[in-house]
Formats: C-alpha cells, structure tokens, sequence
C-alpha cells in the first residue's frame, strides 16, 4: 500500500480493540418477534425522523437528516461552470454526486481514502437523483451534491438520497418532484423497513432463499420510482412486496419533509406581516 | 559556543553561494554550520489557468527532503515560506504569471526552518526579483536550564524544551513570521524575539557582505 | 471592507476583539469513543476520536500514538475541491499535531499498555462541515472537548495466550494534563487587528496569527505563517486577548461536560 503522505501518519498496523472483546457481546438478533430496537417486524416501521434544511452557511442548499443515529448531511454547491467540458455538456447540465463516510461513522475506523464502497454509493445516488432534475434548465453547468455520513447506523444510502434531494430543493435547484427513499433487510419470510446497522449486516440463521437488502428511490407526486438497488436473492413475489412496502416508507417520509422545506423556505422569505 | 548572554548573539558558521546552478533563473545554497539548503528560483513564467491570480503572481514553494517525500511537516513549512515570500516580494508586479521556489534539504543539522529561509532569500535576490524588504530566518531554543541558544544544533533542538523560528524583515526588525514548538512563558518570547532581532543584524550584515564581494569580482 | 474598519465595525456587526457565539455539543456520535461539535459562528467542526490497539514504536516503547488529522472537503465550502487534502488542511493537520505536541495535552506515555508491546492508537478525525473562516481555533476545541468526552475499554494482557483482552464493561476516560486554547486574528497593514475572521475576512487579511495559551498562561503555540509584520504592541495585545479566551472556553467546556454527565 503506497503511503500516505498528505495527512499525519500512524503506526502501519493497529486493530480495533472490538477483536479482542473477552465477553463477546453476542450479536443475537432475534429472528422473530419485535426487532431489537423494539420496532415491529413485517411492518414498515421506519425510525422517526430529523430533518433541517440550509444549517451550511457557505452552500447553496444544504440539508440534515437523522434516523436514529444515522446521521448524515448534505450541501449542494453550483449550478456553476464545469470544470471539464464535453460535448453532453452544451445541451443539459451536469450533476455530480460524491458521498463520504466520516472516519468515525462506523463502528469500525475507516480511512480517509475514498474506497469502493463509497464510490458504489455515489454512483447509486447519482441514479437516483438525475431523473428528478430538471438538468435541461442548466447547459453547460455542474450542480455538485457532496454527502457526509457522520454516523451510520443503518440504511444510510436511502437517507442519502432523501437528504441529497431535500438539498438540491433547498438550492431552488429546478426538479421535477423531490426524491425519497427507503431500504429494507428481507430475512426470509419476514422483512424489516428501515433496518439498523446490525440488521443490515447480520447473517440470518434462516439460511437459503429470500435474504436480502433493498433500497427505492420514489418520487412521490408522479408515482415512479428512479432508483432501486437490491442485493441477495429473492423471488419474484418477495421483491414485489419489497418495493411496495419501500414505498410505503417514502410516503411516512413525505410530510416530514415537506415541512422541513416549508419551514426553510419562510425562514428565507418570511411571509409579509398582516397588519 | 552558541550559547549566549543578553549582550552577545552568538551563531554557527555560516556560508553562502549565489547562483550556482545553470538552469533556475536565481539560485543560491545556504549553510548554516552543518545544516545546508539548496534553493532555486524560477520565474516569473507561465502560469497555470488554474492557479492565476489576475493582480498578482502566483508563488509556489517545494520543499524536497533530504530521503523520501515531502510529509505534511513540509507542507507546513513550505506555507510558513510562501507566505513570508509573498510580503516581501512584489508580487503586483508581475501580474498572471508564476514564480517557482524549490528548497532542496542538502543536510539536517537543525536550525532548517531558518536556513530554507535565508537561503530562499538569498535565491530570490539572486533572481532579481523586486523585493520590498529583505527577511532572514532566526531559530531560537530554550534549553532545559532556561537558557536562550540561538541556531541550535540538531543535538540542542532535541533538548531543549521550546524551539521558536522567526522570519525578520531587514527595514524595522520586525516579526514577519513566527513558528514555534513547547511551551514557554511571554517573558521568554519577548526575550528571543530580542535575541532573534540581534541575530539578524549579524545575517543581512553577512547577505550584504556577500553580495558585495560577489559583484566586486564580477564588475 | 475599509469602509467598515474606518468605523471601528465589522461586516457582521461585531467589534474588532469580538468572538463569534461559540456553541458545544459533545458525545453525539455513538460510533466514536469520543466526540464534539463546535460551532464558532457559522463555521462548524466535528472532531471524533477512534482507539485502536497497536505495537509500539522499537524508538519510543513506552509511548502510545496520537494521529490528528484535519479534512477540509467540498462539502464545507466551494473554494475546496474532491481529492486528497490540500496545503491548508495538511497544514491545519500539523498545525494541530504541534499543538498536541507542545501543550503536552495528553502524554503519550498515558497511553501505553504493555511497554513494549501494546498501546492505544488515538486517531483524532477532525472535520469541517461549514467553512467560515478561522478554523485553527474551532479544531482546537472540538479535539479538546472530545479528549475530554473520550472513554478507553479497559485492555488486560493474558499471561498464556498473550493477548489481548478488552473488557469493554469497564471504562475510563483519559487524563488531560492542560487545556490549550486557541485565539486567532487578522491583520490589516499592521494598523488593525481583528480577532476571530470570517471566511471573507482572512481572504482580505495581510497577515494571520494564531496564539494557543493553556490555562497556566504559558504559550503553546504562536503561529503566524508569514504576512506582514507585527510590532510587539501588537502582538502583546494578541497574547493577553488570547489567556482571557482560553478562560472562557475553557469554562464553556467544563460547563458542557457537566451538563452531559447530569442527563446521565
């Protein structure tokens, strides 16, 4: 591995001190019942959620979401100059996507280097985006969406994507509806919405068909989804259910948001006073 | 030896020679006792889209080790050098173009961050630039005793409990740059930017000194 | 800009020696053993501290490793660009390894286990999420605060197998031996000196200068990286403005700290 010279280095080699636990805490997720969180299985019970629009002073819209201890912001710079000019460029925009995991974000350490992981999400959440944006508005110009997750506790691709939406709404980025999502774990016969870290990365006792992740980017007032991203195996009719129960969640989400944008839109331009 | 009173500064052996290299437009190595520095001016030039700045030039500095890559260590002191550089360089009068400085670690024997100083002085004049003031660099140590030892040895900076580099211009003595490391009282500050201020006298005494001998021969 | 320094006033409405209202929230990022949020104004820092095991040094065996890092990315301000952390961050990196360094804020010795053998590996991850200038002093903080918020598992090393043991149950926290804080100001020509600049303002400043102070008024830092010069008035104006800033923050933080612990 080359090594890093533009940040203060450590030792070569150090482990997370989670390894050596001498009483393991034995991750036992239950497999049936009520989830560990208390939340109900089967049911699209998303975890209530935070939101708050334009907290960066220096972006053009920013947004802050968290669901549980899933933590994430995101800013949107632009519509400005691109930098590398193509010939797509003249006709229709360009919208550039990066997400980041903060080194602290996940129960293990991560490096400041961007891995394939990060890559996979930018590009899920560019996907996801693009439909929703009126790209033909703004020739050759960038719109930049830079996500952070500064903790992630589970599903943190579909918060991204309603965050980064909430974001580009808050730049008074032209778009053609706002974007949700939302993810389950399928775990057999039983799925769980809006799953925590540990749900989205336990191995199931219940071996064989049907284990899974799902996340649906739904764009609620034209009724189409932009994104669908799912991992595992599942049968046709589980998947189906899947996504009905993900865009189930979008619309737990929707007023949530709608407010937030409100709220950020009259705090702009607060409305004249009646006197 | 380097070990001083109130009255009296005292600094390593040092020497300088301009323009020794052939392909920079301004050149000079400084050696301070052991500790030696090669530095080399290019410019003004072409300047990257990116980097133009529409008033002014563009300075950059590099800072190459002795072994190995620049650390973020460098990265910092080839900051504290660029800025230095920047106020008392001209740089209005060489708008959207660039100028290059390249500080090559010959030998560490420590007072470094003063001699890439002196010796990024000395290549800039070298160069010809317009300059407002010249600056020198000063390294002070606090060694355990309290004592003030002005150009530490490399063994002397390992020692002692704080170690300061200030840049001093050369029309009012006054600080323009100020790096330090361990932690010290303000009396003592104040007393090593007096010793600091003393020292300098000696060193543009030392740039005048050179420079004259060299255009004596060249005239 | 010169308009408003003739009125002795800034952009903002503050005076010339005035902070912006510095906020404190610690311990909110459960994934870390330690973490703050500072804002200072609009700029806002999260600093989040991780502990992982590692061999020491065969130099230093007694000693433990303390890596702070400070990112700047795009997210925080548009004048930054994706890719590996430019000359201000990098510089910020070691500008805060210095400090850590001088102020003896923590001693690395703490942090060994078995000499020799094992020790902690604390790596402070500082971040910038809003970019408005001054963010020496902001980084500062949040990396004092999380210190101070961090608790260590308690590691055993086992006699046959020898290795280590984490008993994550029993934890402590770690002993900050000083509390460095920073106050930073802008220059404009040598005649006026602003404390606490704007993103706007450092780009209009000639000279920056950051003093660090611990609470026994000794000097940890005094960094000023080039620009114009300084006369010692000056620079004894920074020093006593910066002693009575490390009294307030340092009482911000005790207060914050204490107030995490009651809701506990």
């Amino acid at each position: 591995m080359p090594t890093d010279t533009k940040r203060v280095r450590g030792p070569e080699v150090s482990q997370s001190p989670s390894l050596f636990l001498c009483h393991p805490a034995a991750v036992v997720l239950p497999s049936q019942g009520p989830r560990a969180d208390g939340r109900q299985r089967d049911q699209v019970d998303v975890r209530p959620v935070f939101v708050r629009c334009g907290l960066v002073s220096q972006a053009k819209g920013s947004a802050y979401i968290e669901a549980g201890n899933t933590k994430l912001m995101c800013c949107v710079y632009g519509p400005r100059e691109t930098e590398r000019k193509d010939e797509t460029d003249m006709k229709c925009g360009r919208l550039t996507t990066d997400m980041r995991f903060a080194p602290f974000s996940c129960p293990e350490r991560g490096s400041w280097i961007q891995g394939s992981q990060d890559k996979d999400f930018s590009l899920m959440l560019h996907e996801s985006l693009q439909p929703a944006v009126c790209l033909h508005k703004y020739p050759r110009s960038q719109i930049e969406v830079n996500v952070m997750v500064l903790e992630n506790s589970g599903s943190v691709l579909a918060h991204a994507v309603t965050c980064a939406s909430l974001a580009l709404a808050d730049a008074g980025i032209e778009m053609y509806d706002l974007v949700l999502s939302c993810s389950i774990r399928q775990d057999g016969s039983s799925y769980m919405a809006d799953p925590s870290y540990e749900e989205e990365n336990y191995s199931s006792s219940v071996s064989g068909e049907n284990q899974g992740r799902l996340t649906v980017a739904f764009l609620p007032s034209l009724n189409q989804i932009s994104g669908l991203q799912s991992d595992g195996e599942m049968t046709q009719e589980t998947l189906t259910a899947g996504v009905r129960a993900c865009i189930e969640g979008c619309y737990k989400l929707y007023p949530v948001v709608q407010q937030a944008l409100a709220k950020a839109v009259r705090k702009a331009a607060p409305p004249p006073s009646e006197s | 030896m380097e070990v001083c009173e109130s009255s009296k500064v005292s600094l390593r052996e040092f020497g300088c020679e301009q323009n020794l290299l052939s392909r920079p437009d301004g050149s000079a190595s400084f050696v301070q006792g052991d500790t030696s520095v090669m530095a080399g001016v290019y410019g003004p030039a072409e300047v990257k889209v990116s980097k133009e700045i529409y008033d002014r030039a563009t300075l950059e500095v590099l800072i190459q080790p002795k072994v190995g890559l620049p650390t973020v260590r460098e990265r910092s002191q080839e900051q504290c050098i660029r800025e230095t550089c920047e106020a008392s360089l001209l740089l209005s009068l060489h708008p959207r173009s660039s100028l290059t400085l390249v500080l090559q670690v010959l030998h560490d024997d420590g007072s470094l961050l003063s001699c890439f100083l002196n010796a990024a002085c000395m290549a800039l004049m070298d160069a010809g630039l317009p300059m407002s003031c010249l600056f020198c660099g000063v390294t002070c140590a606090i060694n355990t005793d309290g004592q003030i030892i002005t150009d530490p040895t490399a063994a002397q900076e390992k020692e002692s409990r704080a170690l300061m580099t200030f840049a001093i211009d050369c029309a009012k003595r006054r600080v323009l740059m100020s790096s330090t490391k361990g932690s010290f009282s303000v009396h003592e500050l104040q007393q090593c930017i007096a010793v600091s201020q003393k020292a300098s006298e000696k060193i543009f005494q030392f740039y005048r000194d050179s420079v004259r001998r060299r255009y004596s021969k060249n005239l | 800009m010169f308009h408003f320094q003739k009125e002795n006033c800034r952009p903002d409405g503050r005076e010339l020696s005035e902070f912006r209202t510095t906020t404190l929230n610690i311990g909110s990022i459960s994934t870390a053993n330690g973490s703050a949020l500072v804002k200072l104004g609009n700029t806002t820092i999260i600093c989040g501290i991780k502990a992982e095991l590692a061999n020491p040094t065969v130099e230093a065996p007694g000693k433990g490793y303390i890596v702070p890092n400070v990112d700047l990315p795009p997210l925080c301000s548009s004048r930054f660009r994706p890719g590996p952390p430019g000359e201000q961050a990098q510089a910020a990196s070691q500008f805060i390894a210095d400090v850590i360094e001088s102020s003896e804020l923590i001693k690395a010795e703490d942090l060994c286990i078995e000499r020799g053998k094992l020790c902690w590996v604390l790596y402070c991850d500082i971040m910038c999420l809003d970019y408005d200038g001054n963010i020496l002093d902001a980084c500062i903080i949040a990396l004092l605060a999380a210190l101070k918020n961090t608790q260590l598992p308690e590691v055993t090393i086992n006699k046959e197998t020898c290795a280590p043991e984490v008993n994550s149950e029993k934890r402590r926290g770690l002993t900050i031996h000083k509390h460095p804080v920073g106050a930073s100001f802008c220059v404009f020509d040598d005649s006026i000196l602003i404390v606490d600049p704007t993103a706007e303002e450092e780009s209009l400043s000639t000279a920056q200068l950051t003093v660090v102070t611990d609470e026994a008024d000794r000097l940890c830092s005094l960094h000023k990286p080039g620009g114009t010069p300084l006369s010692g008035e000056k620079l004894q104006e920074c020093i006593s403005r910066a002693t009575t800033r490390q009294r307030e923050i340092q009482k911000l933080i005790d207060k914050v700290i204490c107030s995490v612990k009651t809701e506990k």
